[in-house]
This record gives structure tokens, C-alpha cells and sequence, in this order.
């Protein structure tokens, strides 16, 4: 019994969108398209990420090389007159 | 067999990876972009339905303009009932062509060009015949498509 | 540099030759060696300027490409967009990017805003970045305004008329500025064509202009350092490359989020605006205009005989002109002293903003 009037109210409350007007469709709705959105999406981190890692390689092998000192200036450097 | 030198410097290496994966990731949101900003480049449509109703009945030896993608198309019934569909873009540097019933022809105004009832570019600077269709009437709707398109709309 | 063997010479390389034949960068060069980023507990903050920036450029990219196809009519804007959104490759997208790239600049302008507030980074010598930075703000709020009525739907269209309106409510100014903005009496098709110019010529230009200046002065006074932290010895790291690439990263990290706010959470396309209907229910502006409305809930209606909203305008906009001219008033600061009022000020002001934006969420 408790059963049967469940789902008549899911039923009415699923006759609601009836009355919606038509929603734009601000997204695709076809299966197949959302796949490719996500999928897209993902990969894009990955490359986001995968940048990100080589960007700390490179900011790692600069903070070494900075630490040897390759900036500072050799204070009795010969100087060419 | 192993070398006990780098064949190329740790510098290089990462500039390389990084430089590449730059253009790349770059590249591809240029490319989407692109994609967007210029949508169907120059691509016309391979049919396109209209409704019959509103081309069969005009007087022969007359035009009446449909759009053919973004491009002019002419459904064209002749003075002895013949109907048919074309491209009314001249072939010389793609202005709109209008039909002069008068002279059974079609004229492009931008270089004074001239094309017969069927087509023939036959004075001026055209050198190519006006494009024409195939066209289909079933029931209330008239398909007009590309020549030699043969898939056909199923039951709508 | 080490330069590979002549048959395998990097294209790189001979790119830098060309250059370095023909133009002189040493002066420059040494000039970017030379700008170093200081390190201390406080260093997070200065990513939020350039953060607002990134996101800007992505807006105006983002921007360009969708006013390829955006009609600013009244009777075509809100079709086009749904053109936009439903029948171009990608459409969607770029729109729903556009629109998460909008919220998050403004917060981060915010962010940035409020951080230099707290961190005192207006004083002397800076006031100057203070108040082109000011002015950027209030140039991206109403590029939000903006930008929010091309939709030309029931909720933009109700939000402008009351933010207009309430434009209006400023004392001596307000009447001229609510016809400026509106083109007329009320909002209509001469709002959108002229928010149209303002979004999309108007405040770019003004925009690129003041940033131009903000950046310059940046460049030329270096970042400002906390009062507590200034006369301490503190440590430096080069701008280039080092701060650049940990911008680049943070930067990218921004990116990711907001096309993934941008999939996930696509913004609606509402009714399109009657102007003749009443506004819908729990009609509220946009987000970053709900601190000033719930001020104005505040006041009672009459306060000793007076209009109790003109009032409110009126306390309000001391508020903000105080905001604005902190550097100013701010004598402590500008003597590089302790400024605990200041401090104190400065705390009061985010947790308003703050607070009162989320009160007006809620309710």
C-alpha cells in the first residue's frame, strides 16, 4: 500500500516539469557530447598538471644553479684594461 | 652500452619539455579558439527543405530566392513550366546574379557578366557556368540539394 | 651558453642571434635582473595582483571572440546569445567561461583589494598604485554590471533597473548619473546599446590605460613589504625567472579551475526581459553588490524626520570615500610606523564586505 502511493506521487511530482517552460539547453545533452567535454576536461589537467611538474623541475635546477653562485660577481674577477 | 656523458644538458632538456608543452597546450586552446570564432568557414550546406508550397505556385519565367546557407539560391520556373534550383552566386568574383525575364538570362552586375536560361556563362567575365541543383518535391516539402547528393531525408 | 654543434644549432638559438644583431637589451636586461621579490610570511599576497590580471586577459580573450556574435538590440541580444549557447561548436563553453572568469576576477580583485588594505601596502610612496587600483576596482564592478544586462533577461534587467535606481539615490550627482547610465529615464534598448559600449570598448580601453599605469608604478617601487617585516633583514628571490615561473604555475592552477567551474556549473539563460512585467521574486543583484543593498535594509525608512535610505547612500558613500582616500589619512603608515588604528580599520572594513555579502546570500 505504502508502495502503491509513492509512486503515484512520484509520478505527480515528476508532471511539475510539464508545466516548465522550455529550459535553454546551456550544456550539451547528448550522451556522447558530455563524454567528450569530460574527457576533454581531464586531459586538460593532466596537461595543466603535467606543465605545472615541469615548471617545478625547472624552478628546482634554477634555485641550484642560483645556489652555486652563478650570479654573484667574483669580487677579485682580473679586470681587461 | 652505456655513455658516461649526457648527450644533451640538463638545461636543454627542460627548456625542450617545456618549451613543447607550452606550445602544445597553447596550440590546442588557439586551435578551439579558432574553432569558435570562425565556425563553418565557407562550408555550405549539402540539402536544404523548403516549403513547397510557397515556390510551386509562381509564374514561369521568374525566380523566387531561398537561402542556400548563408548564399542566394534561386528556384527558377522557366516560361514552359520546367522547374529547377541554382546557385545564383556568378562564378566571377561572387556577387549576387538576378534574372532578366525580358532577355530569359541572368546578369551580374558587379562586371556586367551574362549567363543563359540554363546557366552557360555566355558574355563577360565569367568562367564558369551558374551552379545548379537537384531538386525534389515530396508531399508539402521541396528538397533542393547539391548535385549528385543522393542521401534523402528519412520521415520527419 | 652552451652552444651545440654547429650542424645541430637550435632554431632558439639563431632566433636570439637575429635579435641580439639588431637591438640592444642590455639596459633592459639588466634592469629585470635587477627586480627581486622579497620573502617573508606575508609573500602570498603578492600573487593576487597578478592573478586579477590573468584573468582579465582571459576575459577580454574569451570576450573578443563571443562579441563576434553577440547583437546588443533589445530585440536580438537575448536570441543571440541563445544562438551562442545552442548552435555554435563550443558556444557554451566560451560563454560559461566568460562568465566564471567575470565572478572570479572580481574576487580575486577583491582579495587583492582587501590584502593590501590589511598589509598596508598603500603607504608612502604607493598611494598612487592605491588609487589607480581603487579606480580599476570600481572599472570592474561595473564591467560586471555591464556585462551581467547583455543577457537582456528578466533577472539582469530587474538588477540593473535597481542598481541604476540606486545609483540615482546619491546625493547632488545621482540623478545625472542614473541618466547617464541608463540612456534615458528608464532602463530600455538605449541601456543595453550604451552598457553595450561601456562593456566592450569603453572600460577595456580606461582598463588597459590604468593597469598600464598601476603596473608601471609597481615596476618602478618594487613590492611593498609589511611595516613589521620592513626594517628587518629580510630575504629576496629574482623576479626572473624564479618568481615568474611560481606566478606561471599559480596562474595555470587558476586556469583549470575556472574551466572547471565553467563545465560543471554552465550559468542559466532566463526569460527574456519584459520591460513592461513586474521583477521576479527574490529578485538580488549580483553578488558583489549584495554588501551595499543589505546596508540599505539596515536603515529604518525615516530617521528623524529624514529619508532613512538617503541617509544610508549618504553614510555609504563617506564609507567608501574614506576606503578611497586611506592612504591619506593613514599618517602612521606613511612615516613607516605601526598604524594598529589602521589595522583595526582596515579589519572592520573586510569583515563588513565580508559578512554583510554573505548575510545578503542567505536570506
Amino acid at each position: 500500500m505504502k508502495k502503491f502511493f509513492l509512486s503515484i506521487a512520484l509520478v505527480l511530482l515528476n508532471c511539475i516539469s510539464l508545466f516548465a517552460e522550455d529550459k535553454i539547453e546551456v550544456f550539451p545533452s547528448v550522451r556522447y557530447e558530455q563524454f567528450i567535454v569530460y574527457q576533454n576536461l581531464v586531459i586538460f589537467w593532466i596537461a595543466i598538471i603535467g606543465l605545472i611538474i615541469i615548471i617545478r623541475m625547472k624552478l628546482r635546477e634554477i634555485e641550484r644553479i642560483q645556489k652555486m653562485g652563478i650570479n654573484k660577481e667574483e669580487k677579485d674577477i682580473p679586470l681587461l684594461d | 652500452m652505456k655513455i658516461n656523458y649526457s648527450l644533451i644538458t640538463r638545461r636543454t632538456f627542460l627548456n625542450t619539455l617545456f618549451g613543447g608543452w607550452v606550445f602544445a597546450m597553447l596550440s590546442g586552446s588557439i586551435y578551439a579558439l579558432l574553432k569558435f570564432a570562425f565556425p563553418t568557414l565557407g562550408k555550405e550546406p549539402d540539402f536544404v527543405v523548403l516549403n513547397a508550397n510557397d515556390f510551386l505556385n509562381i509564374p514561369p519565367n521568374s525566380v523566387k530566392p531561398f537561402a542556400w546557407g548563408g548564399k542566394l539560391g534561386f528556384f527558377f520556373k522557366k516560361e514552359d513550366g520546367v522547374i529547377t534550383a541554382l546557385k545564383g552566386v556568378c562564378t566571377h568574383m561572387e556577387c549576387n546574379v538576378t534574372y532578366k525575364p525580358e532577355q530569359k538570362k541572368f546578369y551580374c552586375a558587379c562586371h556586367k557578366g551574362w549567363f543563359d536560361e540554363d546557366g552557360k556563362n555566355i558574355e563577360g567575365p565569367p568562367p564558369k557556368p551558374l551552379e545548379f541543383f537537384d531538386i525534389k518535391v515530396e508531399k508539402e516539402k521541396l528538397v533542393v540539394a547539391r548535385k549528385g547528393f543522393t542521401f534523402e531525408l528519412p520521415k520527419a | 651558453m652552451l652552444l651545440p654543434e654547429r650542424g645541430s644549432r637550435l632554431s632558439c638559438q639563431r632566433l636570439k642571434n637575429w635579435i641580439e644583431e639588431r637591438y640592444d637589451f642590455e639596459g633592459i636586461k639588466r634592469l629585470a635582473a635587477q627586480k627581486v621579490i622579497p620573502v617573508h610570511r606575508y609573500e602570498i599576497w603578492y600573487y593576487t595582483g597578478g592573478i586579477a590580471m590573468f584573468l582579465f586577459i582571459l576575459q577580454f580573450i574569451t570576450g573578443m571572440v563571443l562579441s563576434m556574435y553577440y547583437i546588443p538590440h533589445l530585440e536580438h541580444a537575448h536570441k543571440s546569445i541563445i544562438e551562442i549557447v545552442t548552435k555554435l561548436n563550443m558556444g557554451w563553453f566560451f560563454r560559461s567561461v566568460h562568465h566564471w572568469g567575470a565572478q572570479l576576477a572580481i574576487i580575486f580583485v577583491f582579495i587583492h583589494v582587501f590584502s593590501t588594505l590589511l598589509l598596508k601596502a598603500y603607504r608612502k610612496p604607493r598611494e598612487l598604485t592605491w588609487v589607480t587600483g581603487f579606480v580599476l576596482l570600481v572599472i570592474s564592478i561595473f564591467f560586471g554590471l555591464s556585462g551581467y544586462l547583455l543577457l537582456w533577461d528578466e533577472r539582469a534587467f530587474a538588477a540593473v533597473r535597481v542598481a541604476t535606481g540606486g545609483a540615482g539615490n546619491l546625493p547632488l550627482v545621482g540623478g545625472f548619473i542614473k541618466a547617464f547610465l541608463r540612456g534615458g529615464i528608464d532602463v530600455t534598448g538605449e541601456t543595453l546599446t550604451r552598457f553595450y559600449a561601456f562593456h566592450v570598448a569603453i572600460l577595456p580601453i580606461i582598463t588597459i590605460f590604468l593597469i598600464g599605469i598601476h603596473l608601471m608604478l609597481v615596476q618602478m617601487q618594487g613590492m611593498s613589504v609589511p611595516v613589521s617585516i620592513e626594517k628587518k633583514p629580510h630575504k629576496t628571490t629574482p623576479f626572473f625567472p624564479n618568481m615568474l615561473y611560481k606566478d606561471l604555475m599559480v596562474w595555470l592552477v587558476m586556469l583549470g579551475i575556472m574551466v572547471s567551474l565553467a563545465v560543471f556549473f554552465p550559468p542559466e539563460i532566463g526569460k527574456k526581459a519584459d520591460t513592461l512585467a513586474p521583477p521576479p521574486e527574490n529578485i538580488k543583484p549580483e553578488w558583489y553588490f549584495l554588501f551595499l543593498f543589505q546596508t540599505l535594509k539596515l536603515f529604518p525608512g525615516e530617521i528623524l524626520g529624514m529619508n532613512g535610505e538617503t541617509i544610508a547612500i549618504v553614510l555609504i558613500s563617506l564609507g567608501v570615500l574614506f576606503f578611497f582616500l586611506i592612504p591619506f589619512f593613514d599618517r602612521k603608515s606613511s612615516r613607516g610606523e605601526p598604524s594598529p588604528v589602521f589595522t583595526w580599520i582596515g579589519i572592520i572594513y573586510t569583515l563588513y564586505f565580508v559578512v554583510m555579502t554573505v548575510i545578503g546570500f542567505l536570506t
